[in-house]
């Protein structure tokens, strides 16, 4: 239970501080802005929806983790690092040859990891961990 | 690998929350190993077979 008010408040800090970016940046918001405002509503769609199924788990009286969710954790952290690296090298390789905003090359570059994560488990999630 | 988790639980008459609290796990560990999406560790084999009164042999094969 106390993980899970924890995550509410990360969830609910980031969603501020991104909406008074966004504001922030008013009619100046460009597509990339646009993009990366969309990329993070939709990791903290995915964060509240993590939050409600520990939520109903904690009513249901289960433990929060068990093997089933260390392991699909573990092999989502093992499958977006890999799928991370491969994503600042391809940045790196567009650095270098479009003019290219240091502050946007980072954000795209955590975002994109924040992706890597968030599709990983989808994907290991509805395919089931299965010893192959 | 296949096991036969429904078919036991079925015939101890147990839902599968009943079942995932018996053995400390998630209602949706239980979900995945009836659909044979999850292969257990060998803790939770051991503990669903002693739930049973089965063998692991019994309970899981190839």
């Amino acid at each position: 239970m106390k993980k899970v008010i924890i995550l509410f408040l990360i969830v609910l800090m980031v969603l501020v501080s991104a909406i008074f970016w966004f504001l922030s940046e008013g009619s100046n918001a460009g597509f990339t802005d646009n993009l990366h405002f969309l990329i993070i509503l939709l990791i903290v769609g995915f964060a509240v929806f993590i939050g409600f199924r520990r939520l109903g788990s904690a009513k249901r009286r289960e433990p929060a983790e068990d093997e089933l969710t260390k392991k699909v954790l573990l092999k989502t952290a093992a499958w977006s690092y890999y799928i991370s690296l491969y994503w600042w090298v391809f940045l790196l390789f567009i650095k270098d040859r479009i003019e290219i905003d240091a502050e946007l090359l980072l954000g795209t570059g955590i975002l994109g990891m924040a992706v890597a994560f968030a599709l990983s488990w989808l994907i290991i999630y509805f395919r089931g961990a299965i010893n192959d | 690998m296949t096991n036969k988790i429904k078919e036991y639980r079925a015939r101890f008459n147990l839902t599968q929350e009943e079942l995932a609290r018996k053995v400390n796990v998630r209602r949706e560990t239980i979900v995945f190993l009836e659909k044979n999406k999850y292969n257990p560790s060998l803790r939770l084999a051991y503990d669903l077979s002693k739930v049973f009164g089965v063998s692991i042999e019994a309970l899981f094969s190839d």
